[in-house]
């Protein structure tokens, strides 16, 4: 401990309350982490919750200082994992909601997979991305990007309809948008993408597929 | 005599605490442990250091390791599993029990996701049961449904049962969007809720919440808005 004292809380969160602190110069063992805080035990077997931004204050048996990455626009530029739920989709028409997860080459490059539900009024479906995506200005707060990739999509047309018989087909797609960071860990993303699906007729079909969701990285 | 005793007993004393005024103790002792003033200090360092310069260089290099101190990796807590035990209120088909399960990760302690996914099994409309009529078969009576939310802590606080356990407790509204399944057709689905959660221990959370699942539903002949009340109790784990 190198500052006055290091207050612990009875939960992980600012709201819980301060019922002990730990002097200067003492010492605490870091027990595990939830978010943003960190339970640890003192010399006296008294345990609590501290904050990350305390525990920035506290050193290592070595001297050095005590770190923690809440995530910043450095991290927003650089990161290994992101995933994200988009929240409002429109594919073709129909409502939509997907989950994408992706990995990073490096801070422009990434492969991306995305699974989603679609639910139109004619048809229910779900599809499958994979692709590449490439990042223009990923050290920047707005930055855009470009997808390029292929997938599979499963229709099923309602009942009522001629053609009752659920299809897969594989598709390919194109597309673009935009990723805001937030705070901490946190980013918004839109985008837009052109699905080609290769049918088994005379021509091939082409949706628009329309997302904004949440992301986070790690 | 006993005067002359006295005067050498104590010129032997004198003499002695002025010959150990040295010691550290002794200078204590008589208030002898005042700094030195800071000019004299000054130039007791730069007489040191222009003995430094005409020394040779140290032969014995002092071999003090810094100590290596290995970090083990923290364990983290961010991700929550568990399931939740309920009463569904499907629209005009009766509220029957749901059972479900749920993650959640948790990215700040404000702000998680959460995923659900549910079941229940509908009962029979009025109409039904009046006119001995089934407008669904076995099948299509099974409410099926997942969703994806954006939830936010708020109100933390404790509860406290009798005298000596205190167990901390948030409330949380959460909101998203999903897919129900039911009466033989797929629902995109809106969901927003607010549940209670007490945590006994650090990974376990006793959840009550309640939420609405809503969408459209064309089923009884006329597009209107269902709203699909539920009630859980859950038990979560912190992973």
């Amino acid at each position: 401990m190198r500052a006055p004292y290091l207050e612990l809380h009875t939960g992980a969160g600012r709201g819980y309350p301060v019922f002990n602190v730990v002097e200067r110069d003492a010492s605490v063992d870091v027990l595990k982490r939830y978010t943003d805080w960190f339970k640890v035990r003192t010399a006296s077997g008294v345990e609590g919750w501290v904050s990350a931004h305390d525990m920035e204050q506290t050193v290592l048996a070595d001297g050095t200082a005590f770190h923690y990455d809440v995530g910043d626009l450095n991290a927003f530029t650089s990161h290994r994992f992101e995933a994200g739920a988009f929240f409002y989709g429109d594919y073709g028409g129909a409502s939509a909601v997907s989950l994408y997860g992706a990995v990073f080459a490096n801070p422009n490059l990434s492969a991306e997979l995305s699974v989603g539900e679609f639910l139109g009024r004619a048809s229910d479906g779900t599809t499958l991305d994979l692709g590449l995506a490439h990042i223009f200005y990923p050290q920047a707060r707005l930055a855009p990007f470009v997808m390029l990739g292929t997938g599979a999509v499963r229709i099923e047309p309602k009942a009522t309809l001629v053609q009752p018989s659920d299809r897969t087909e594989q598709t390919a797609y194109v597309g673009g948008g935009l990723r805001y960071y937030l705070t901490r860990r946190f980013f918004l993303r839109g985008e837009y993408k052109e699905h080609i699906i290769f049918t088994n007729r005379n021509q091939n079909q082409q949706v628009d597929e329309w997302k904004f969701g949440f992301a986070f990285f790690f | 005599m006993e005067i002359r005793l006295r005067i050498l007993l104590l010129t032997l004393l004198l003499g002695l605490s002025g010959s150990l005024s040295g010691c550290a103790t002794l200078r204590h002792l008589f208030g002898h442990d005042t700094p030195p003033p800071p000019g004299a200090e000054a130039g007791a360092s730069t007489d040191r250091t222009t003995e430094d310069d005409s020394t040779p260089p140290r032969v014995i290099q002092p071999e003090v390791e810094r100590r290596k101190v290995k970090v083990p990796r923290i364990k983290s807590q961010d991700i929550e599993v568990g399931g939740y035990l309920g009463t569904l209120n499907v629209e005009d088909f009766g509220a029957h029990r749901v059972f479900g399960v749920q993650v959640a990760y948790h990215v700040t302690e404000d702000f998680f996701l959460q995923a659900e996914a549910g079941r229940s099994k509908a009962g029979r409309t009025s109409f039904e049961t009046l006119s001995d009529i089934s407008l669904l078969t076995d099948n299509e009576r099974w409410f099926k449904y997942y969703d994806m939310s954006v939830g936010y802590n708020f109100l933390p606080g404790e509860v406290f049962i009798g005298r000596n356990h205190a167990m901390t407790s948030s409330f949380y509204i959460l909101a998203g969007v999903g897919a129900t399944d039911f009466g033989g057709d797929s629902k995109f689905t809106g969901n927003f809720g607010a549940g209670l959660k007490v945590l006994p221990t650090d990974w376990l959370a006793v959840h009550v919440a309640v939420e609405d699942r809503v969408f459209n539903s064309d089923l009884l002949g006329v597009n209107k808005l269902a709203s699909n009340l539920e009630a859980h109790m859950g038990l979560t784990f912190f992973f």
